[in-house]
């Protein structure tokens, strides 16, 4: 199955990729109106082919591998959009953008022909709930580890006193973006655990157990241990900054991990293969 | 020439920060040094001297330059204590015209680390004053510090050179916001109230800062300061329990030996939670250990890395300091022509044809009763005025030639030339405002001023 939204989604993207990063690089340009409008077109685009295939599937469009990562790829945009907004801060698309792009190709080249329509059992109110909600506190958490970068590349610059050369300005100030860390953190900590909760009710329901042990259920459990972990080391002793963004950025290297390699290489009922 | 104006110094060009620290005079060592320096230097007639962060200069008049410099070399060794060899190579010697123009630069701020910083001329300012107060201060140097000070005014008016976030304190301002979003919450602390530091206190009050400690060794300016900009003043045995509630620690005090180490800091740190702390060091010699640099969430920033940090912004600005660098070559030459003037030579000749030009008038102005009279009556009055010009020439001359040579006798030359109306920079276009900047000093008036018109 195609649609025709899914490319121009795709070149929109790429094209606010390459306006944000020169934006940020080139000190005179102020590039970056156009690039929140790429963005947002992408996303729109992208937002018509997700309808389209959900109406054609009959579900929502989760089906397998390739449409779960176009979903959390169209995810990862509107977050970013609704932050470059919020915040005031384009420097983010510059590192958000790049990640939307690779999953959205990763999608568009595995995206396979025929509609994908899960089996009745699993066809509940709970599907749209749980996916959503798992894959928007993904997506925060993804923003976590982007803003952490950017804090990194802002913190390593100061460090390096380098800072007002070429993208020092236009950066946020880096208790901004340790602020901004620890939000993301939190509701996306928040989502995942929800995300957890309506799995189980949805299992309970479709299968009559809460957890079967899954090697993704298992690697989210331990994720979600690992954040809890960082939550607690924010609040308790108070770790924050270099070290908060270079753990938040550790776990999400994981988070994707075990999304990837649980899914490709060994493929339980989230990696698509549903019975 | 019978006299040189000179410049030995380094600056922050030629000497890395690790020279010049040593080198630097404290503010209240100044006076004093030139005292010494009129018994050291000998063969040095004027004096003063400049001791910034970014530069220690030592300007002097002397009749024999090579020999002057020599003394003031000397000079800095013995009085600093420092091996020659440490410094020497980071030496430099101007003299005359590049002199003049060294010094107007200096002023105009355009040998400034932070091309068009503010501070240069009131560091100038007080170098004056404290010449004046050592009385090491003679017309030549007078003349030249005024003139560097409206040079410095002309271009600080006639250029952009002023504007945007160029010095150092508005850099430090600048990373401050770079790492802090807002300073409205934040505690800035004072360490030593340097002028540098005072001015970086200041701006970041103005964006509202939630709380402002000042520690300083005289508590008298820590108070007067700490009223004056909504702080509290703390003494220096006492200022330790505060770090830890310091986001902004700006060090400007006089030490020897760095006041903060890792081990003072890393405790504060682990109390603090791990705020971010930013450390400004505007102290020469430095206040804040550089291995603090390597603590997490610790920003240490020196004078040097400000300077470093702002360099760009000089890139932008280098079309407005070519504008500066006209207006600084002209007023050289115009200066130039003053201190020739002080020749003998010239000042000879422009004293004859001055009086030669009055005579001239005298003749104009009578011209219709002179008219009247037979052509030996007329020949007879030309000759008289004449004789009495000459007379009066042939003293002045004769006594400025048994002036020259010595140092002297420039101020005789100029001397000469004022009581006999011929003063060169009285015919100057441009007006001299230099006094703008001294209304509130009474030494201001210095012994012969030759620009009053």
């Amino acid at each position: 199955m195609s649609t025709l939204w899914l490319a121009p989604a795709l070149v929109l993207y790429v094209l606010a990729v390459f306006l944000f990063v020169s934006d940020m690089v080139q000190r005179q340009t102020r590039l970056n109106g156009y690039a929140l409008i790429a963005l947002g077109a992408g996303a729109i685009s992208h937002t018509m082919d997700l309808i389209t295939r959900g109406v054609q599937a009959g579900n929502m469009p989760v089906g397998n591998f390739a449409q779960s990562l176009s979903f959390l790829a169209w995810i990862i945009a509107l977050a970013s959009l609704v932050m470059i907004v919020r915040f005031k801060m384009p420097a983010i698309g510059a590192f958000t953008t790049p990640a939307v792009v690779m999953a959205l190709g990763a999608a568009y080249v595995m995206m396979p022909n025929e509609a994908h329509r899960l089996p009745s059992t699993l066809r509940s109110a709970w599907l749209p709930i749980h996916v959503t909600l798992a894959f928007f506190g993904e997506a925060l958490l993804m923003l976590a580890a982007s803003v952490s970068l950017v804090y990194l590349v802002h913190d390593s610059r100061l460090k390096a006193k380098r800072s007002l050369g070429m993208i020092g300005g236009k950066l946020p100030s880096l208790e901004k973006l340790d602020r901004i860390n620890y939000r993301l953190l939190g509701w996306g900590f928040v989502l995942l655990s929800l995300a957890m909760v309506t799995g189980a009710i949805w299992a309970a329901n479709a299968w009559g157990r809460f957890w079967s042990w899954e090697p993704i259920e298992c690697w989210t459990l331990l994720t979600w241990l690992l954040y809890a972990g960082l939550l607690e080391s924010r609040l308790a002793a108070g770790w924050r900054g270099r070290r908060a963004a270079t753990l938040t950025i550790a776990l999400f290297t994981i988070l994707v991990g075990s999304y990837l390699g649980v899914s490709l290489v060994y493929p339980g009922k989230h990696g698509g293969s549903f019975g | 020439m019978a006299f040189e104006l000179l410049i030995v110094g380094l600056n922050h060009q030629s000497a890395p920060i690790e020279v010049r620290e040593r080198l630097a005079f404290a503010e209240a060592e100044v006076i004093p040094a030139l005292s010494q320096l009129k018994q050291a230097a000998p063969s040095v007639a004027e004096a003063a001297l400049l001791s910034t962060c970014n530069r220690v200069e030592l300007l002097a008049v002397a009749p024999e330059s090579e020999q002057a410099a020599q003394e003031l070399r000397d000079f800095l060794t013995l009085d600093r204590r420092v091996n020659a060899g440490a410094f020497e190579s980071a030496l430099y010697h101007l003299e005359g015209r590049e002199a003049v123009r060294h010094l107007f630069r200096v002023g105009a701020s355009l040998d400034s680390m932070v091309l068009g910083e503010p501070q240069i001329l009131g560091q100038l300012k007080l170098a004056y004053t404290q010449a004046v107060q050592a009385g090491t201060l003679g017309m030549i140097l007078h003349r030249t510090f005024h003139r560097a000070f409206s040079v410095a005014k002309r271009v600080r008016k006639g250029t952009l050179i002023g504007h945007g976030a160029v010095s150092v304190s508005s850099a430090a301002v600048g990373l401050a916001r770079e790492i802090f979003d807002t300073l409205k919450d934040k505690t800035v602390m004072l360490l030593g109230a340097g002028q540098m530091a005072e001015l970086t206190a200041r701006q970041l009050a103005k964006l509202g800062v939630q709380s402002l400690f000042i520690v300083n060794r005289t508590f008298e300016r820590a108070a007067t300061l700490a009223r004056e900009l909504g702080g509290t003043a703390v003494t220096f045995d006492n200022y330790k329990p505060y770090l830890k509630i310091a986001d902004v620690l700006i060090g400007s005090a006089a030490t020897a030996r760095p006041l903060l180490e890792p081990d003072d800091i890393e405790p504060i740190l682990r109390e603090r939670r791990y705020r971010p702390m930013f450390l400004i060091d505007l102290g020469v010699p430095r206040n804040f250990h550089e291995r603090l640099s390597a603590l997490e969430n610790v920003y240490l920033y020196d004078i040097d890395d400000l300077g470093r940090a702002v360099a760009n912004s000089r890139a932008e600005r280098a079309r407005e300091a070519e504008k500066a660098e006209a207006f600084v070559a002209e007023e050289v030459e115009g200066f130039w022509r003053w201190l020739n003037g002080l020749e003998l030579v010239p000042t000879i000749k422009d004293i004859r044809s001055h009086i030669d030009r009055l005579r001239e008038g005298e003749f104009q102005r009578h011209r219709a009763w002179l008219a009247t009279l037979q052509p030996d009556e007329r020949n007879h009055i030309e000759s008289l005025t004449r004789g009495l010009a000459n007379k009066i020439l042939h003293q002045v001359t004769t006594e400025l030639k048994r002036a020259n040579g010595l140092v002297d006798g420039v101020y005789a030359a100029e001397i000469a030339r004022r009581l006999l109306g011929s003063d060169l920079t009285a015919k100057q276009a441009e007006p001299d405002d230099s006094e703008d900047f001294f209304d509130e000093d009474p030494g201001r008036r210095p012994l012969v001023r030759g620009s009053r018109r």
